[in-house]
């Protein structure tokens, strides 16, 4: 369950239940928390742009 | 968690599991031939029909008689990933997805590197200091499409794919498969150096492409230490290192590296052979190896390491498929550079080898494909064999100035003596093929190809420079140039159009990046006028225009999934001309064009008709290949398999 409110419009939470449903999860909330949890995932693994200037200069194309 | 703990972590779990899906056990049928195809990374066609004209490529002659010469259209743009991923694919950069050497997520205006990407496990669970993996992570190669090799494996064809550019990890779909350029280091890189010194002034901490770390002599000895990765099973990232000491003689002409239970005597100027390395995990250990140059002891110490490369007897990341494949490449000829560009051009950039240390390295790793390439021939007697020699495009990168008097930075006190480095390794391909066409009989084919051309690089174009100057990009209040983070201090709300990578050109359009403001139906108007500018822009050192062509996407892509990875426009930079340092990571630098200062003199991220590639065959194709993205299924059909790419793509 979610610690705090928050609002989705009605067609959201509609499409949110039914495809929670068809995906065998237990409850809309559960849906919406993994897939919270996957995105946030995703931003947490992208690479900073230190990073990735690092690795861009490794390749030797960019000083 | 960034990319580089996470690509440790996937290793840890799964290296073994991907490994297991190549084609080994599928059963083949004898095809009775052999095809051969050699990738020369970089060979130039021009370059290519002077030598031969001159008679110094020998036996690229005999091809050019038996079955023809001919320029090899390369890829849009023409930049190695790109350009292989096409050859492999059969598709140009809409169908297999790879745009640049660099690509961003619009949502996030985050660049990324656009071939592999490191996926974590999904779950930890988490003990005291340590988080244990419950599933597995992986390394994931981007290309979409199926590689050619795939096809021949679906008739029977035993296939070996050694090398492969842009294949890393491995496809998994050959008989065996070893990856090539892209394939990272320990740290998850393209190649991190270490330069251990003495000297008082020296500074350090990080350079481009390496680390400088101080050292201090005391009682003829140095302890220092490598550093790897950060531990992937601690939840706080706590690099780990494997430490090492260099023991020196009275006379400062030698000393003795100590690391784990290794230990080498170089003299000073001497390389040492790969070196195991162990990294002390919470749990286990990381494998790894490298090699020492003994740079100096007097005045000062000066020690050299490569970039910790994965041990190829037990490598820490999916580096060829089967797994055991790298093994047995290394039992038979020795251990090897297992990343894909071993050729230290940071090392000459940043002044830390000279131009002779990084012909030496650059030699050393040549000796060992051309040692790893003879071994695979010899033991190739039926089907397909694709093998990649990269070292002529690498050292094209830094030693095109001797060849060009013109450039910018040509010095004339020591140039000359460079003039034929280049020249020289074309001569050496020459010999593979001549080694080639000496196993080969009759009724087998032999191809020699290159990805693109090359050329001087004498001019820096800033194209996010030229876009504020044009009035579609605009800085925050008070800022002339950004480069900070990438697109640090651009103003979104005022900019339309923005560069990225080696050659793309993006508009800031409305419901695609995460500021757009250009409304989709004024895009093409807006693409059609800043092309035709660009177009109209001349260099004011030689009053010809800086860029030659100005691709939409639409004219050159059949784009399926992913069309908003890719560029707007591709920018083909005139010849001599290429994207900045500065351009290239999105920043704005105060001039547009300026003079090419750096040790990276030659390249090719231009337009692609300035640098074609080359295509010898020892006999006439029956079906045309003009262009990298026809010669798979040209050779395909010598084989008589039809229908590549499928229609699917």
């Amino acid at each position: 369950m979610f610690g705090s409110n928050v609002k989705l419009d009605k067609a959201l939470l509609a499409k949110v239940k039914r495809y929670a449903d068809l995906a065998g999860y237990s409850s809309a909330d559960e849906f919406i928390t993994h897939a919270l949890e996957k995105e946030i995932a995703r931003l947490e693994t992208a690479d900073s742009d230190e990073e990735v200037k690092k690795r861009l200069k490794g390749l030797g194309y960019i000083s | 968690m960034n990319q580089r703990r996470l690509a440790v972590v996937a290793v840890w779990l799964s290296a073994v599991l991907l490994l297991a899906t190549s084609a080994c056990g599928r059963h083949h049928r004898a095809l009775g031939r052999r095809v051969v195809v050699l990738g020369f990374d970089g060979l130039d066609f021009q370059l290519t029909r002077d030598l031969l004209a001159q008679g110094r490529l020998p036996n690229f002659a005999k091809l050019a008689e038996r079955g023809g010469f001919s320029q090899l259209g390369t890829s849009i743009p023409p930049q190695s990933p790109v350009a292989w991923s096409t050859f492999i694919t059969g598709l140009d950069p809409g169908g297999h997805g790879i745009f640049d050497f660099i690509h961003r997520d619009p949502k996030t205006m985050t660049p990324f590197l656009s071939t592999s990407r490191a996926v974590p496990p999904s779950h930890f669970v988490s003990v005291g200091k340590w988080q244990l993996p419950l599933t597995a992570g992986r390394v994931e190669l981007l290309r979409r499409g199926h590689a050619f090799w795939e096809r021949l494996e679906e008739h029977g064809i035993d296939t070996t794919v050694v090398r492969m550019p842009a294949d890393f990890p491995p496809s998994g779909h050959a008989t065996r498969e070893l990856s090539g350029m892209g394939t990272p280091d320990l740290l998850g890189t393209y190649g991190t150096f270490s330069y251990f010194t003495s000297d008082p002034f020296a500074n350090g901490g990080p350079v481009a492409g390496g680390t400088i770390v101080p050292v201090d002599v005391r009682d003829h000895v140095v302890r220092a230490a490598l550093e790897g990765p950060d531990d992937p099973m601690l939840k706080e990232p706590v690099k780990v290192t494997a430490e090492f000491s260099a023991h020196i003689d009275a006379s400062r002409t030698f000393a003795k590296i100590v690391v784990g239970g290794e230990e080498r005597l170089l003299r000073v100027g001497e390389w040492s052979d790969w070196v195991p390395v162990r990294f002390s995990l919470a749990w286990g250990d990381l494998r790894a190896q490298c090699r020492f140059y003994l740079k100096q002891l007097s005045p000062e110490f000066a020690l050299y390491v490569t970039p910790l490369n994965l041990d190829p007897l037990a490598p820490a990341l999916p580096i060829s498929a089967p797994g055991a494949y790298a093994a047995d490449l290394a039992r038979a000829t020795g251990r090897f550079y297992t990343q894909g560009m071993p050729e230290d051009t940071k090392g000459l950039k940043t002044g830390v080898l000279t131009t002779a240390e990084f012909l030496a390295q650059a030699r050393l790793a040549a000796n060992e494909v051309e040692r790893q390439y003879a071994w695979v021939l010899d033991g190739f007697t039926d089907g397909f064999l694709f093998y990649c020699f990269g070292n002529v495009d690498l050292v094209s990168h830094m030693m095109w100035r001797p060849m060009d008097p013109g450039h910018p930075a040509y010095d004339p006190a020591v140039d000359p003596q460079y003039r034929r480095v280049v020249e020289n390794l074309y001569v050496e391909m020459d010999t593979v093929v001549g080694r080639t066409l000496a196993r080969l009989g009759r009724d087998d084919l032999l191809v020699v190809m290159s990805d693109h051309g090359f050329t001087s690089w004498r001019r820096s174009f800033n194209l996010n420079t030229w876009l504020r100057e044009n009035g579609y990009l605009t800085l925050r209040p008070g800022r002339r140039i950004a480069g900070g983070a990438t697109f640090d201090d651009i103003d979104w709300s005022a900019t339309r159009a923005y560069g990225l990578g080696l050659n793309g050109l993006y508009v800031n359009l409305r419901g695609r990046e995460s500021s757009g403001i250009v409304d989709p139906a004024d895009r093409d108007a807006l693409v059609r006028e800043i092309s035709g500018k660009l177009l109209q822009t001349p260099d004011p050192r030689t009053s010809a225009p800086a860029v030659t062509r100005a691709f939409r996407r639409e004219d050159v892509y059949r784009l399926s999934a992913d069309q908003d990875l890719a560029p707007d426009i591709i920018v083909g930079y005139a010849k001599g001309t290429r994207a900045s340092d500065d351009s290239a990571l999105g920043g704005v630098s105060p001039d547009v064009l300026t003079d090419n200062r750096s040790a990276w003199t030659g390249d090719h991220c231009m337009d692609p008709e300035a640098v074609p590639g080359i295509l010898l065959t020892s006999r006439r194709l029956q079906r045309k290949a003009a262009s990298l993205k026809e010669l798979a299924p040209a050779i395909l059909a010598e084989l008589g398999i039809e229908g590549f790419p499928s229609q699917e793509h």
